[in-house]
């Protein structure tokens, strides 16, 4: 019986193999949206407004990188955008005070979010307590000290020889977007490839079997903690750079956008599953619609309805998708 | 007996106040067999535990070639050469079936210092071992859409692929068809004919009898004693198993007069995917057993009979009045209850009283003006406690502090309270040992005669459905293969009807 089922599934072409994938439902919905958007408005297609766009996606997208990371291994960070705030403005006063290399900066930034990333991995992964509440605290935390050690000022300005990783671009692309896309490029390859890639979805999709696998399941969630506070470090110095200020709002926001992203892009919140294709689309998808209610006219205090209302159309299609499997 | 290759001294083993391990010692030689059998909770589980390292003893030792060793971890375990296939399933169901028996040792590419997969090797070794144990399973597909029974094979080929020397499989025939069965036991063959050894856990005893080179007997945490499974008897086995013969755990068996009334009657029940075309009836007073398979739609069937998922053809007939229930709480308040296999996950509210938990469905009847009735509340408990003959200490104490049977009890007492009329019971007796378990068997008995009760009990122990059943509903994939008095059937006379 068996065998019968799996040729019938083999001999059916790739439409369902397209449809079994978590990313199909937002990749269609962000091809229908542009369309009509390059339909109903002039300028939405023009290629300034296209690397408006995914700028914006970038910043929220390399926080919802790491984002997917924890909820595939089946933990939720809240600290996110503190994190990114924190590390943008710790990065700022390397840049300005200690004076540290411009071209430093970024690697610098991202160690010191890897190591904020870590308390959360210490707490969640060694301690065993729950993420959700040890990231709270952290969040309250991360921007708490954030407002110390500013009192509130932005820092800057941050120079012209770094702002080229917030405002430069390569071949017209602007620098945040080729970050974005070649980091997601290596988590594709880190997730599909690589031992410490596969035992994330190992650990997420049934943290016994990984057990009794020999996986080392703690050091797998507090790496997932610590790279998603590298993520959203990432994301903040950039951000820093293209405003050439290291301001203590920087990442405000960008907590409930990452999740966003990623569940729009089909990642689990119970672990286990989840698309980096999948967050990196979800990212876009959060920026075109941000962009199309600007570009009709629509009052931008309808953007979060919409985002909102959005969410939860993705819910559904996925409760489809899952039951129709 | 050959060189043990691999003992057990003196293990002792506590969880709380409950000693799961006394002092139980083992050994196995190379290419040896051993079975080691015991009712639920003999500690054949903990054993096991104890020998793949998820568990450490609390006293004794184990040793490896006469060397004492250490597991702290599966890991160290399997580092050691020994290895288990669990009877719960242990996969990961989002990942495909090669993926799975390779995870945490996939083979390394050569660059980073084997971080990075060799996903072609890696394929390869885990369609290696998966053939070893069934070749018609696609190793592309992924777990989770899977039968139980392949389920289990790919576990089977998880532990093979670690190259244990020592394995240990736990009830791994129990969702098995014939074929697979007979496949899986070529394989056991050839592993031992390598030279190495196998633990091996079941119910079965005609298999383990076949099987073993040697039997060991586990009751209530300690040896029970050792069998030659060239001589042992299955009356043996039971005995020693049970700590007496089987014939003084019997019910006797019974007649339901033909007259009784019908008080369910389900004609032509389909759900697609789960069963097809299910009929029976259950009179008053009847106990009705439902035998087969885990898979073979019997937990499938009370759900749907309960509300909890809806038949696309057929007829339910209760009390004479056709009726399709569309949810749990209709069929409650028609007095028509289920009792989940789940007990801990489904059952009870591990944080609250005994009373409260017996109470629980039954609040309304007990508001007050301002406050619950407290007193009349306890009362009524404590009337159902003694009916069912339940062992507590106050009825205020967490349901937790409660053995498993006693636990089982305080749930009956839930739904008498509230007025049951056909109680579904869903392995009523898994994981409750042996004596509690003729206890619970010899109160259903009393429930059906006093009460007028009708009950439908599903149990893959068909020794108990035997038992205590009047009549047996046998189910094999989803279909049923016929109703049978039990009086005069055997378990080999059920199987058969089962599996042809």
């Amino acid at each position: 019986m068996g065998d019968k089922m799996n040729t019938s599934r083999a001999s059916l072409f790739s439409l369902q193999r397209f449809w079994r994938w978590e990313a199909s439902g937002i990749l269609v919905a962000l091809v229908a949206l542009a369309l009509l958007l390059s339909i109903a408005t002039d300028n939405f297609m023009s290629s300034y407004n296209i690397s408006a766009v995914a700028r914006q996606a970038a910043f929220v997208g390399l926080v919802a990188l790491g984002q997917t990371l924890v909820l595939m291994v089946g933990g939720i960070d809240l600290s996110v955008g503190a994190a990114a705030g924190l590390s943008a403005i710790v990065g700022s006063i390397a840049l300005t005070q200690w004076g540290i290399h411009p071209w430093l900066i970024v690697p610098f930034t991202m160690g010191f979010g890897l190591l904020i990333g870590a308390i959360n991995g210490a707490f969640v992964a060694g301690l065993r307590l729950n993420p959700f509440i040890v990231t709270l605290a952290t969040w309250e935390i991360f921007a708490g000290l954030t407002l110390v050690i500013t009192g509130g000022y932005p820092i800057r300005p941050l120079g012209e020889a770094f702002g080229v990783f917030g405002k430069g671009e390569i071949f017209g692309v602007p620098v945040p977007v080729v970050i974005f896309l070649v980091a997601g490029a290596i988590l594709i390859w880190v997730l599909g490839q690589t031992r410490f890639g596969r035992n994330i979805f190992a650990l997420g999709g049934n943290r016994d079997a990984a057990v009794l696998a020999g996986i080392r399941v703690r050091w797998v969630e507090f790496a997932a903690f610590a790279l998603a506070g590298m993520f959203a470090a990432l994301a903040g110095i950039l951000y820093a750079s293209r405003m050439d200020a290291g301001q203590p709002s920087v990442g405000e926001g960008w907590l409930m956008g990452a999740i966003t992203a990623a569940i729009l892009g089909g990642t689990s919140l119970r672990g286990g599953q989840g698309s980096i294709v999948g967050t990196i689309l979800g990212a876009l998808l959060l920026a075109v619609l941000a962009n199309g209610t600007v570009l009709l006219n629509v009052s931008g205090f309808w953007q979060r309805v919409i985002v909102g209302a959005v969410v939860l159309v993705a819910v559904l299609v996925d409760l489809l998708r899952r039951r129709s499997n | 007996m050959p060189d043990p290759i691999f003992e057990a001294r003196n293990i002792s083993k506590r969880f709380g106040p409950v000693r799961a391990l006394n002092e139980v010692s083992i050994a196995i030689g190379a290419g040896e067999l051993h079975s080691i059998i015991g009712e639920n909770g003999a500690g054949k589980s903990t054993l096991m535990n104890i020998f793949c390292g998820r568990l450490r003893p609390d006293t004794g030792a184990l040793l490896i070639d006469r060397q004492p060793v250490h597991f702290s971890s599966p890991k160290q375990a399997a580092a050691a050469g020994i290895a288990i296939a669990p009877q719960e399933i242990n996969l990961v169901p989002a990942l495909s079936v090669a993926e799975n028996i390779m995870l945490g040792a996939q083979i390394g590419a050569r660059i980073c210092g084997g971080a990075v997969i060799d996903w072609k090797a890696t394929r390869a070794e885990a369609i290696r071992h998966l053939h070893e144990v069934d070749d018609q399973i696609d190793p592309a597909s992924r777990v989770g859409d899977l039968s139980k029974a392949q389920q289990q094979l790919v576990q089977i080929a998880r532990a093979a692929a670690t190259d244990a020397r020592i394995l240990i499989l736990d009830e791994p025939t129990a969702t098995l068809t014939h074929r697979e069965t007979a496949r899986l036991f070529d394989y056991i063959r050839s592993f031992k004919a390598r030279g190495h050894s196998i633990f091996y856990i079941s119910h079965r005893l005609d298999e383990v009898k076949a099987l073993s080179d040697r039997i060991t007997v586990l009751r209530d945490g300690a040896l029970a004693g050792t069998l030659d499974p060239a001589t042992a008897t299955r009356e043996e086995m039971v005995t020693l198993m049970a700590g007496r013969p089987p014939s003084a755990m019997r019910q006797e068996p019974r007649r339901i007069p033909g007259d009784a009334p019908v008080v369910l009657k389900v004609t032509g029940l389909t759900r697609p995917g789960e069963f097809q075309d299910l009929s029976f009836s259950l009179r008053k007073g009847e106990i009705l057993g439902v035998s087969g398979l885990i898979g073979s739609g019997r937990t499938e069937m009370a759900k749907c009979l309960f509300g909890l998922t809806r038949a696309t053809a057929g007829e339910i007939e209760y009390f004479g009045q056709k009726t399709r229930f569309t949810s749990p709480l209709q069929a409650i308040q028609a007095g028509l209850i289920y009792l989940p296999e789940e007990r801990k996950q489904e059952g009870i509210f591990p944080l609250l009283s005994i009373v409260e938990n017996a109470a629980m469905p039954s609040m309304a009847r007990f508001r007050g003006l301002l406050a619950m009735r407290n007193r009349e509340m306890l009362a009524e408990v404590m009337d159902y406690i003694a009916l069912l003959k339940t062992r507590i200490g106050s009825p205020r104490d967490a349901i937790t502090t409660l053995s498993g049977g006693n636990q089982q009890k305080v749930i009956i007492a839930r739904w008498l309270m509230r007025d049951a009329k056909v109680l579904i019971m869903d392995e009523p007796t898994r994981g409750i040992d042996v004596n509690a378990k003729f206890e619970i068997q010899a109160v259903l008995r009393r429930l059906t005669e006093e009460r007028g009760l009708s009950i439908i009990l599903i149990s893959s122990e068909m020794e108990e459905v035997l038992d205590v059943a009047d009549r047996i509903l046998v189910m094999h994939e989803g279909r049923a293969r016929g109703i049978v008095d039990a009086a005069g059937e055997s378990q080999e006379s059920l199987l058969k009807l089962a599996m042809t």
